[in-house]
Parts: structure tokens; sequence; C-alpha cells
């Protein structure tokens, strides 16, 4: 999967969540979940969910620690991809 | 230290199934789960221990000034008590048919707090009139403003101050906590 696939998704999981709009269709590997999204925290936890169930891979506690931008959760997917 | 951190019920509701599959095993130990599924209000449980989870790491990520995580699980809940390693967080929290508010602090630390329903224009009067009060000075001199890590800081005039306090809101609800 190319990284530019990988990210449609990722921008396709998160949509639901995200309650800065604007904020969305400037979406770049350097947004922020929280401060730039205005994802509520509660709401990461689905976002984690999503995002091992789009590509089938489990994401630990550590990974999800720093799972708070695009750019983070774009390495961890792509590093869970290549370790299958 | 000191961090707190509020939940609105009503849109907690509608916002987050907690009851989804592996949603719990994200953010809560096997003990705080149990605790959750034997409660009498397993919803207004889960809220409350999310909320001692954020507040302590408020609380922690200000002591240690340590970049934005999202580590929920590494904060233990027991009873009114949060630890992550070896740092202890005391809680308490106020439940209300509306919301859940919860203060964490370090043993010894005298605040103020207070929750409120959100207000259009201005949401941080409040804190900005208890700061006002407590510190002499006049509310337009005050200001926030976040270090590199994202954590708030209250400036007075053009002096950062690095008096711990902690905002959060959610829905139509606010509060605030500080160390006096």
């Amino acid at each position: 999967m190319t990284k530019e696939e990988i990210l449609g998704k990722l921008k396709g999981i998160i949509e639901p969540f995200v309650e800065n709009q604007e904020a969305l269709k400037k979406l770049s590997e350097e947004t922020d979940f929280i401060k730039d999204l205005e994802i509520n925290s509660a709401n990461l936890v689905d976002i984690i969910l999503d995002i091992e169930d789009e590509f089938s891979i489990e994401i630990d506690n550590e990974d999800m620690d720093k799972m708070l931008t695009v750019k983070a959760s774009l390495e961890v997917i792509q590093d869970k991809l290549a370790a299958k | 230290m000191i961090g707190n951190d509020i939940v609105d019920l009503h849109l907690a509701r509608i916002q987050s199934n907690w009851r989804r599959r592996g949603w719990l095993d994200k953010i809560c130990s096997i003990s705080e789960q149990k605790e959750i599924y034997t409660a009498q209000n397993p919803d207004q449980t889960v809220w409350k221990l999310w909320s001692m989870k954020e507040a302590a790491y408020k609380a922690h990520q200000r002591l240690f000034l340590h970049p934005p995580r999202f580590n929920p699980i590494d904060f233990i809940c027991i009873d009114e008590t949060v630890t992550i390693r070896n740092n202890e967080y005391i809680t308490h929290s106020e439940i209300t048919d509306n919301y859940i508010h919860t203060i964490a602090h370090q043993a010894a630390v005298a605040y103020n707090s207070k929750a409120f329903a959100k207000v259009d224009f201005h949401d941080k009067k409040e804190l900005f009139e208890f700061i006002s009060s407590w510190f002499q000075v006049t509310t337009s001199t005050i200001s926030l403003e976040k270090d590199d890590n994202r954590i708030p800081m209250i400036k007075i005039g053009d002096t950062l101050t690095t008096i711990p306090f902690s905002y959060t809101g959610h829905g139509g609800y606010a509060a605030y906590a500080i160390s006096i």
C-alpha cells in the first residue's frame, strides 16, 4: 500500500470525529488530531480501533502513546504493515 | 501540581460508544473494567475513571513538562487515587446528572476550582476573574499562552507565570483548577 493510499484511508477514518472541518481540508502530515482537528480525546480510542480494523493490524499501548498526529499514525501503520 | 477534567455526560453518550468491542481494553486495566461492569451505573463509572485519568495526565504532564501523549492505560485508578509509575495523584470527582468533574493533585496542594456551564463568548471568564481577585490584577492584563508542549501557562501583563492550573471544557460545561 502506498503512503497516499494509507493517508486516504486514514482521512476517511478520522473524518467522522473531526470538529474543525476547515482544518480537515488542509490536512497534512503535521496535522495534530486534538490541537488542529479538535477531535475529542475519548474518540482517539475509536480512531485507533478503526485503524486496526481497516488495516488488519494490532496497535499496542506503546504505539498508541504517540498517535496524536497524522505523521505518527502513518509511521505506526507503515511499520505494522511492513512487519506483516 | 494540579489537573482537572470535565465530561459532559449528555455529549459523551452520543459521542462515544464505550461498549464497542476493544474500546475499554485500550484505556482500562482489567480491574478498572471489572469496576465498570459491576457498578450500578456503568456509564457513570466509565466517565468517572476517564476523567480521573485525564485530570491526572494533565497534572503529570505539567509536573514533567513532557510532550503530549495518549496513554490513559498507564494511569492506574484505585479508589480515588491515580498512579502513574511512581507518581501518585489524589482525585476528587463531582458527579451531577449533567457532568463529571474531576480534580487531580499531588498531596498537600491548596487549590481553588469551579465547574460551570459554558458561556458562548468568553468561556475562560470564570478563571480570569478568580486570578484577578486572588492576585489583585486587572482582568484585561491576564492571558493564557501555550508552551511548546501545548501546556497552557498564565500570563499576567508581560510576565509568563508558572502558576499550576488546569482548564477543561467538554460540550456545554467547563471548569478550572488552580493552585493557590
